[in-house]
């Protein structure tokens, strides 16, 4: 059985739920919702397509033998769950001095350090977008399977679609980094932030027993996500990349803002986005 | 409605405090802007010439958009807009920090009369402490966007966007229930948040494009609570609304998508850049 198998299941366990509203009514609006989302993707493309023209005329033959040293490697690192994909050495430590902590303004400031500035920055940030949106879907993969096997109790029918509808959207997050990557000329990402899968994410799904665990679990991936793209705004030199991270950040935290409702925690409870827990270009990808 | 309003209290509370914490970041960057501003204006390097080519650049653009508000008038007004090139004399940055302070006020003012209506009374009470503290929210925005502007040697924004407040006139008198007051607030804030967005790839100042981009993100999170909260309203779950939300089970399948409609944030309904700018 396929997790796309699983998810149709649990959507058709969902759909034979009573309900006590208009079903179709929130049907309706949710295909009117779709059209919107497909409405936005010609945007992104011309923004991936901007930024991917920098990067072919811009391409430097020792730009591009750092790049290919650092794309290049294949490694035998998994997922938590998306076994046999191809995976990417990638590893994004290139400075010393980092100490790969995890905060705000120290986040910006390890970034810029450790790499330097200018095409080389652009991209390696784009291998750790595409990194923590691979371990995003993995991570509700994982959610998904649990909760098809029984393992999470019982779960709401607008959790499964919550999940499911997240994980796709990361999945197109996914894609726009890796479009701009392999439009560099260098292989897509589709390994997972090990050092946030394996120093956090694992740890913390062996704890999870219910729904609200694997809550708490998706709202800490959607803060770091949320907090790593804001910190590298202002580090991203090319203007489609800053682009592309401007029209994902917002997303992340609107999954961030439903996560915390399903906590029963207030939903914005910022009025500033903020970069604590932003990670790294110190974060290994495997 | 089962609601525990001393818990909901607390949260907003602990809201509050998180709040402040950000707050304390978003100073570092004003801080700094503040530092940029006088070495610019100590070294008369404010370029009245790129200001006015940006904003001619950013309207055009615009010109592209078709926002939903453009039924009302906004057409026209965009296309005076591309005859002229506004405010030769400003900097493109604190145009659009302006503007952005301009919709600050407007949502200010928009929350402030909603808590005014007949039926304020009688919205749910979480939806009412979303109302004071999103009305809260867009207070520390127009600040933190004023004290960008005023930095960077512009002046601060004390008026509504000019295009957006007929709109929110015109919509007025049809605000008789809480789904008109919904429409009209979601409209609001995305083109907060779409213009936000647009403005976090066009600003140049670094410290005002971090400004910026904090706020575009908590605009948006207002967009996903009032969506979430128009779905249930409109499916007659109004006992739904509650934090912390009394039963899940009980949602439809379709609810837990409704907050988060695109994968990549529009731009359509971004405003002008010098829309909302001082005049």
């Amino acid at each position: 059985m396929t997790p796309h198998d699983d998810t149709q299941q649990a959507q058709t366990r969902a759909a034979q739920e009573p309900i006590a509203i208009s079903e179709r009514e929130l049907t309706v609006m949710t295909a009117h919702l779709e059209e919107a989302h497909q409405a936005t993707l010609p945007v992104m493309h011309d923004a991936i397509a901007d930024w991917d023209e920098r990067l072919r005329s811009e391409n430097d033959p020792a730009e591009l033998a750092e790049m290919r040293a650092r794309f290049g490697r294949p490694s035998r690192r998994g997922f938590l769950i998306g076994a046999g994909a191809t995976l990417g050495g990638l590893v994004l430590a290139a400075c010393s001095s980092s100490d790969g902590k995890k905060s705000s303004g120290p986040a910006t400031t390890n970034t810029k350090a450790a790499a330097g500035g200018g095409l080389a920055t652009d991209l390696k940030i784009a291998a750790l977008a595409a990194a923590l949106e691979n371990t995003a879907v993995a991570t509700y993969q994982a959610g998904i399977n649990a909760a098809t096997a029984g393992k999470l109790g019982t779960v709401p029918p607008a959790i499964v679609t919550f999940a499911t509808t997240v994980q796709q959207q990361h999945k197109d997050h996914a894609a726009a980094w890796n479009a701009i990557i392999t439009g560099a000329g260098k292989p897509a990402v589709t390994g997972v932030d090990t050092t946030v899968n394996d120093g956090v994410v694992q740890p913390a799904f062996a704890q999870v027993t219910d729904v609200a665990g694997l809550a708490k679990l998706a709202l800490s991936l959607e803060d770091a996500a949320g907090a790593t793209y804001l910190s590298v705004i202002p580090v991203v030199s090319d203007p489609g990349g800053v682009k592309t991270v401007a029209t994902i950040q917002p997303v992340e935290m609107q999954h961030a803002a439903i996560l915390n409702f399903v906590l029963g925690q207030y939903p914005v409870p910022n009025a500033f986005a903020k970069t604590d827990g932003a990670r790294t270009l110190t974060d290994k990808i495997g | 409605m089962t609601i525990d309003e001393q818990e909901l209290a607390e949260l907003t509370s602990r809201s509050r405090d998180v709040h402040n914490d950000a707050m304390r970041e978003t100073r570092e960057p004003l801080s700094e802007i503040v530092e940029v501003g006088r070495e610019h204006r100590a070294h008369d390097e404010i370029d009245p010439l790129a200001g006015r080519e940006f904003a001619k650049q950013r309207n055009l653009q615009l010109g592209k958009r078709v926002g939903l508000l453009g039924g009302v008038g906004i057409g026209a007004a965009l296309l005076g807009l591309f005859d002229q090139p506004a405010f030769a004399d400003k900097p493109s940055d604190i145009q659009m920090l302006q503007t952005s302070a301009s919709i600050e006020v407007l949502a200010i003012a928009a929350y402030t009369a909603v808590l005014g209506l007949p039926f304020a009374g009688s919205l749910p009470a979480v939806v009412q402490t979303f109302v004071t503290t999103t009305k809260d929210q867009h207070m520390q925005h127009l600040q933190a966007f004023n004290a960008a502007a005023t930095a960077l040697g512009g002046k601060a924004q004390s008026m509504a966007d000019p295009v957006l407040a007929k709109v929110v006139e015109a919509a007025k008198p049809g605000l008789t229930g809480p789904g008109p007051v919904l429409d009209l607030a979601i409209e609001l804030e995305n083109t907060a948040a779409e213009t936000y967005v647009a403005n976090t790839g066009a600003l140049e100042d670094e410290n005002a494009k971090k400004v910026t981009a904090s706020i575009m993100g908590v605009e948006a999170q207002h967009v996903s609570v009032l969506l979430a909260v128009q779905a249930l309203l409109s499916g007659g779950l109004v006992d739904q609304i509650a934090l912390p939300p009394p039963n899940l089970s009980a949602l439809p399948a379709a609810a837990g998508g409704v907050g988060f409609p695109n994968a990549f944030y529009k731009t359509d309904l971004a405003r002008a850049a010098d829309e909302g700018a001082v005049k």
